[in-house]
């Protein structure tokens, strides 16, 4: 191609961007689309607290119950004082409730763990050096507590006092160096971010040839310019668009971080890429961008090919499955580095830029990166290219089809 | 609206590099066009040749083949068969910037301020985005509709919005103008107003190729034109060879009319209130004329007409053929 017809192809294509570009983010509309994840997370939040009292509410009504003389219940409540500051706080057992047993234990328990006034998890009942424990569904571990109790009073008969013998002296250390589980956290969550991002933003592609088609300016787009540099314009305006969002939201996040309290900014610490943060930052873009492209290429595709809204969302269905698909791969490549399924993920092109993220945080070569760039921007040739074609194809035969195909 | 009237035509035009270029050549060409949808041909074959600088029209029934014919001449769809040229250049595209378009299907982003969307129509063709602003206000103003420049083109009326895209196949100052029937949706004013911007464009240099189906504008405006139907040209000419395809009409009116005139009169007479209106013979009118004074019938009125474009193009098309055409669109 001529410098010339080069340099037009450009300018055609970023006088269609800019207008793509402006008619979308001036508008009251885009505010909202931008403020749209504060829905998501307030909804995310609402959802938790929910969820968490009703669990917590669960949690509240359960309890233990200890089959036992009235003399022995005080060796119990010592023993389970020495105990259960072994748990954090939401992990701990349920309390412990004391009966006086009777005639038949055994049925007396199981009466206790089958009562419909229920929430009883477990019962204890006999001799301490050999006790009987039943407990119901998904109660083992509160079983293996009730166990654990006994074998406590037991021991503490034996040295006389439920005095511990020991008294250690805690230090607590602020841990900041990167771990590999750090390295796999930072992997999950590239992997998710772009996912969610191209989820989010590829998908404004779709819609942006309805726009033309019912205005019917495609026509007049179409007679000044190449339709592959419309196609080129409308995913470069929307990729505007999806930077100007990222940026928003990285700025946000940036910020809310640096407030967070000491011990949880020194937890994020350790999640961190192999890479190095900088060089993380930067390959993250490249494999958005390339994501993106990919992405919102095939959208677009699409898009072109839909002639009416309930056909452009029949078609992105089928899209979004794939990029479901996609992120499970990637998210086993970030689990699994160097395996044959992050090899995979790396070499198919619509999970290679989430795979080869996750690889940035799992790995510290950089030698791979240039590889799955270089093969990555091949691919986004291939798709644009192809894209632009069926693009043409799409476009053409629609709308004004109709009349052209008679011929007026 | 009311488009100032153009200057003067033009002669020479040294402004303007491309029309300098092919100012003694043609604007447009096109050799054997063909145009398949599926199995049918739509565009059968059709040579044109648009000599630059002059105002050409491409007439003919509906679905005859002009729109598709004019979208191969401007690449944006690709002829199955056949050569173009578009200002000397083979491939359309490379003359995009030097051309102005305006599709039959009109179109403008309904969010766009009428100012912003002629702008932007410039600037899919070369123009900064800053000079395309400033031509379009003075554009609209020449236009009368200089209250609307910064108006949303969802809020303007129709005849106004097709105005405001007209302009802006203008902004560029093209070379050459393509206009699908651009006459369509508009008042008789607006019409009238719309024939002085295409002289005035015609005036400034540019060659102006438009199709359209109705006669009364390609006789007024044209200096040439090519007649299609059912995808092949039928005619290719002046107005007046158009005209001259059929022979000059007499309106006779005798001083006593009886059935027995109709012997004396051309087997094409047909009877009209009280006049005859019939062709001119090849041999000329006196010795009809003679007949008629002789048999007492007198002449009260005698007058030789040229026919209009409209009874050559239904000549020339075929009114079978156009009656064809018209339904098969239906």
């Amino acid at each position: 191609m001529a410098a010339g017809a080069l340099r037009r192809s450009i300018r055609q294509s970023l006088t269609v961007a800019r207008r793509d570009f402006i008619a979308t983010v001036f508008t009251p509309t885009f505010l909202i689309f931008l403020l749209s994840p504060l829905l998501t997370i307030a909804f995310g939040a609402m959802g938790g607290v929910g969820a968490s009292r009703m669990t917590q509410s669960v949690i509240d009504r359960s309890k233990l119950v200890v089959l036992t003389a009235p003399d022995r219940a005080a060796a119990f409540q010592a023993a389970d004082a020495q105990l259960r500051p072994v748990f954090d706080r939401g992990d701990a057992p349920p309390p412990i409730e004391f009966k006086l047993p009777e005639p038949n234990q055994e049925a007396q328990a199981r009466s206790l763990i089958g009562s419909r006034e229920g929430d009883v998890d477990a019962v204890l009942y006999g001799a301490l050096d050999a006790p009987h424990i039943l407990y119901g569904n998904g109660a083992a571990s509160e079983a293996n507590y009730l166990a654990a109790l006994a074998d406590q009073i037991v021991r503490n008969d034996r040295i006389g006092s439920p005095a511990p013998l020991s008294k250690a002296v805690k230090t607590r250390i602020a841990q900041t160096q990167v771990t590999v589980g750090g390295h796999g956290t930072a992997a999950f969550m590239a992997v998710m971010a772009i996912f969610l991002l191209t989820l989010f933003l590829a998908g404004l592609t779709i819609g942006t040839m309805a726009e033309e088609r019912n205005n019917k300016v495609i026509e007049v787009l179409a007679a000044a310019v190449p339709l592959e540099s419309v196609f080129v314009g409308k995913l470069v305006g929307m990729f505007g668009v999806a930077l100007l969002f990222v940026g928003f939201w990285g700025t946000v996040v940036t910020q809310v971080t640096s407030l967070l309290p000491a011990g949880m900014a020194a937890e994020l610490m350790q999640v961190a890429p192999a890479v190095g943060k900088p060089m993380f930052a930067l390959l993250f873009l490249v494999y958005f961008v390339m994501s993106y492209l990919l992405v919102g290429a095939a959208y677009l595709i699409l898009g072109a090919q839909a002639s009416t809204q309930r056909e452009l969302q029949m078609m992105s269905l089928p899209m979004t499955f794939v990029q479901m698909g996609m992120v499970g791969l990637a998210s086993a490549a970030a689990a699994s580095p160097g395996s044959t399924v992050a090899l995979v993920a790396a070499i198919f092109p619509f999970s290679s830029p989430m795979a080869m993220a996750a690889a940035a945080a799992n790995s510290p070569s950089l030698w791979p990166h240039a590889i799955a760039i270089a093969w990555q921007l091949l691919w986004v040739s291939v798709v644009i290219w192809l894209g632009a074609r069926w693009f043409r194809r799409g476009v053409l035969k629609s709308g004004s089809g109709a009349k052209r195909s008679k011929g007026g | 609206m009311a488009f100032r009237d153009p200057p003067g035509p033009a002669t020479t035009n040294t402004k303007d590099k491309g029309i300098a270029r092919v100012s003694q050549n043609l604007a447009v060409t096109a050799t054997g066009l063909v145009k398949k949808f599926g199995q049918r041909r739509v565009v059968d074959g059709i040579d044109l040749a648009v000599p630059a600088g002059t105002i050409y029209g491409v007439l003919g029934p509906n679905g005859a083949g002009k729109t598709t014919t004019l979208r191969m001449l401007l690449g944006i769809i690709e002829p199955d068969g056949g050569e173009r040229t578009l200002l000397g250049h083979a491939r359309p595209r490379e003359a995009s910037d030097q051309v102005g378009y305006l599709p039959e299907e009109r179109g403008l982003y309904p969010a766009m301020k009428a100012r912003e969307a002629i702008a932007f129509m410039g600037a899919l063709r070369g123009l900064p985005w800053g000079v395309g602003r400033k031509r379009a206000v003075e554009l609209m103003e020449n236009a009368g509709l200089g209250y609307a420049v910064d108006t949303k083109i969802r809020k303007l009326s129709k005849g106004m919005a097709q105005l405001v895209q007209l302009l802006g196949s203008v902004v560029h100052q093209p070379d050459l103008l393509v206009l699908d029937e651009p006459f369509s949706g508009l008042d008789p004013v607006n019409q009238e107003n719309l024939e002085k911007l295409i002289r005035g464009e015609q005036a400034r240099g540019a060659t102006v190729l438009f199709s359209t189906h109705v006669m009364a504008h390609a006789e007024r405006l044209c200096d040439r034109l090519a007649i299609i139907a059912g995808g092949k040209r039928r005619f290719e000419g002046t107005v007046n060879d158009a005209r001259g395809q059929l022979p000059m009409q007499a309106h006779y009116t005798p001083e006593r009319d009886d059935p027995s005139i109709a012997g004396i009169l051309p087997a094409d007479a047909r009877h009209n209130g009280h006049e005859w209106i019939f062709s001119v013979p090849d041999g000329g009118i006196e010795d009809m004329l003679r007949l008629l004074t002789q048999s007492g019938h007198g002449v009260a009125g005698l007058s030789i007409e040229r026919p209009g474009l409209h009874d050559a193009f239904v000549k020339i098309v075929g009114a079978k053929a156009l009656a064809d055409a018209e339904a098969a669109v239906l």
